[in-house]
């Protein structure tokens, strides 16, 4: 199943918090995906199709020169946003 | 769970603070008096802040204080506070009005907590809590809307 990770700095709190509209949004799609969260610092360790976080962790991502789709939200529990920005990721991986 | 209720213990509305650090400080100190924290957790959260950019502010005008339970997390909880004059974050335009710290004892068993932030936030909540003045109108507001 797709993997997607939810980022944040200590991966309790806004990564969690942006998990449940994230699942949210993949039930209004429709989209089968298995998501979960966690901290910046072992995110790079960690396998995922998908990795979505807080604009503020844009540049520390790019260091990590990671092989997976980035996200990066303005708003971490904002629908809205979250769908304009998965849904053509999704498409492009066939998932959607 | 009772921790995750508002009551007189963890909730302080109209706080006067200096900066963000000060909000940090005053926010977490009501865990700490709590018991949920040790005396370190709020000298983390900032450090984190400082180290990462302004994770805790999960969207404009709400700020969720926390880190890693190792940093000094003792037990689950939370506590709100709304204050009296908005904080500026670095590279946050809208300042904070609200902080509702928490601490987390793993990566799961706060998932209650979580809800209600993410509740009051997904409701458009925020500017109504930052005018609420007494707990019963809190607990209507934040009750009225998770039921």
């Amino acid at each position: 199943m797709l993997q997607i990770l939810v980022v944040c700095g200590a991966g309790l709190g806004s990564s969690f918090a942006c998990q449940m509209s994230v699942e949210s949004v993949l039930q209004d799609i429709g989209v089968k995906a298995s998501v979960d969260h966690s901290d910046i610092s072992s995110a790079a360790g960690t396998r995922a199709d998908i990795i979505i976080s807080g604009k503020n962790f844009e540049s520390q991502f790019q260091r990590y020169d990671l092989q997976v789709d980035l996200i990066f939200l303005d708003r971490l529990v904002d629908k809205k946003e979250i769908q304009e920005k998965l849904v053509p990721v999704l498409k492009a991986k066939g998932a959607l | 769970m009772t921790e995750t209720y508002f009551t007189k213990d963890n909730v302080q509305f109209n706080v006067e603070v200096k900066d963000w650090e000060d909000a940090i400080y005053k926010s977490v100190g009501l865990l700490r008096k709590n018991g949920l924290v040790t005396e370190n957790y709020a000298t983390e959260v900032v450090n984190n802040v400082k180290k990462y950019g302004p994770y805790i502010v999960l969207s404009p005008g709400i700020a969720i204080p926390h880190t890693r339970p190792e940093n000094g997390a003792l037990k689950v909880g939370m506590s709100l506070l709304t204050l009296k004059t908005p904080v500026y974050f670095k590279d946050i335009s809208a300042p904070v009005k609200i902080m509702i710290s928490f601490s987390a004892t793993d990566n799961e068993k706060h998932l209650e907590i979580i809800k209600i932030i993410v509740k009051i936030v997904e409701n458009g909540l925020i500017d109504k809590i930052s005018s609420i003045t007494s707990l019963a109108d809190l607990n209507n507001l934040i009750g009225d809307d998770l039921s």
